[in-house]
């Protein structure tokens, strides 16, 4: 299930980095943990953009 | 003649004042300006007149909204009032331009003003966040424009967290009512990520709140980047020209805000195949180097295998030759005495036994003479 505490701009940094190191000079070991760890994170971002709401709140103040 | 009492000055004058708070406590006077003038940098004067008559009024710089001037046709929100002086005068609460012209003229009066001092530069516009998630948005709490702004939000994105605060997005008690809205969220100690403040359209008069001096500067002072869509008029209110980001209606700056969240999962879409392609290029290249080095290493051996052959043929062919048998073939004998070879005549004795051994055979004899070369 995915993470919804993270925010979409957490997960999508998170997946910045997995990206960013998977390009570079990784051996095939590596490389295959990067790739299912990139492939998690895109789900957990695709969970939470379906399934976060946004909440609107209204503040009354007081005026002169 | 009836009894009447007798008053002093400032008795007359004060009950003529209490006498004008209970008939007149709030008045609005409509006229066109003239003599403006500010004393000490405090005291605002001008007279407001018709065709026939006219009337003093005084306010404070600091209840100066709009700039004015001789000629402009304004509304003034007041209080009667006689002075101490015998003075007749509006005491004025606020003032408003009226009509198109006026309205105009003050709007180029301000701009000009502020555009001197670099309120408008866009060195000073701030970037908003990619992925807001804590929006404080003033407007009218009823509006089609809340509506449209909370609407298209809702469709494009997803966890925003939204404060509205209810506010008179038109009419003179407006600008205060904005005023305090900004300064609420500037003091927060956790501000939203950014302030957006919208109305939708309506005549110049209607959206004069977002051009006076107060709100612009409150929006051009905001420690929170802001973002102010105002209408739907090509001519940008002053507070959009002083905001960080403007958008034409409420609902482009819903759009200009937040990320479309189809977009962004079709393009995760696309991240996932592209990923795997790098995967599988990636191990077919990790093949096509495991192929190359087998070959290598192959080669290398067959190389090396085809040496040692080589040495090995080699050194049979010299062994080969230094076979000591081998000279047997040649006609060449081996003398043996007790079993052991005998190089040299001096070995020999006289009736010993010796073996003569040749190619195809031994022969036993006995010395009968020696003779040494």
């Amino acid at each position: 299930m995915a993470d919804t505490t993270k925010t979409y701009a957490a997960l999508n940094t998170e997946l910045d980095e997995v990206l960013a190191h998977l390009q570079s000079d990784v051996d095939i070991d590596q490389a295959i943990v990067l790739y299912e760890k990139a492939q998690k994170l895109i789900t957990e971002i695709e969970d939470y953009l379906k399934a976060a709401k946004n909440k609107v709140e209204k503040v009354k103040l007081k005026f002169r | 003649m009836s009894e009447l009492p007798v008053l002093s000055v400032s008795d007359f004058i004060g009950l003529v004042n209490q006498t004008l708070d209970l008939a007149y406590g709030s008045v609005i006077v409509e006229g066109e300006i003239s003599s403006f003038r500010v004393a000490k940098e405090k005291y605002v004067y001008f007279d407001l007149k018709d065709d026939s008559a006219t009337v003093n009024c005084f306010m404070t710089v600091y209840q100066l909204r709009t700039p004015l001037e001789d000629g402009m046709r304004v509304r003034v929100y007041a209080s009667a009032r006689l002075t101490e002086w015998g003075r007749f005068s509006l005491v004025i609460r606020a003032v408003e331009p009226v009509g198109e012209g006026a309205l105009k003229k003050a709007l180029e009066l301000l701009r000009a003003k502020l555009e001197a001092e670099g309120v408008f530069d866009p060195a000073r516009k701030r970037a908003l966040p990619e992925y807001p998630e804590r929006i404080g948005l003033i407007t009218s709490a009823d509006s089609a424009a809340a509506a449209d702004f909370i609407k298209i939000t809702g469709e494009r994105w997803a966890g925003l967290s939204i404060q509205l605060v209810d506010v008179l997005v038109q009419g003179v008690d407006a600008p205060d009512h904005i005023l305090a809205a900004i300064e609420h969220f500037n003091q927060m100690s956790q501000p939203p990520e950014v302030l957006v403040i919208i109305r939708g359209g309506g005549s110049a008069d209607d959206l004069a709140a977002f051009s006076t001096e107060p709100v612009v500067r409150a929006v051009a002072g905001s420690r929170i980047p802001t973002v102010v869509a105002i209408g739907h008029e090509t001519d940008l209110a002053l507070a959009e020209l002083a905001a960080d980001l403007h958008a034409s209606t409420p609902s482009n700056a819903a759009e200009l805000l937040v990320p479309d969240k189809k977009e962004v999962l079709a393009q995760l879409g696309s991240l996932r195949q592209q990923i795997g392609k790098w995967l599988e290029s990636g191990v077919s290249l990790k093949q096509a180097e495991l192929k190359q080095m087998k070959q290598e290493i192959i080669q290398a051996m067959s190389l090396r295998i085809g040496g040692i052959e080589h040495e090995l043929t080699l050194k049979r062919t010299l062994l080969d030759a230094l076979n000591p048998m081998k000279v047997l073939q040649r006609g060449y004998a081996i003398v043996r005495i007790e079993g052991r070879a005998i190089a040299s005549v001096r070995k020999l004795k006289i009736s010993e036994a010796a073996d003569i051994e040749m190619r195809d055979g031994i022969a036993r004899t006995e010395v009968r003479s020696v003779e040494a070369g």
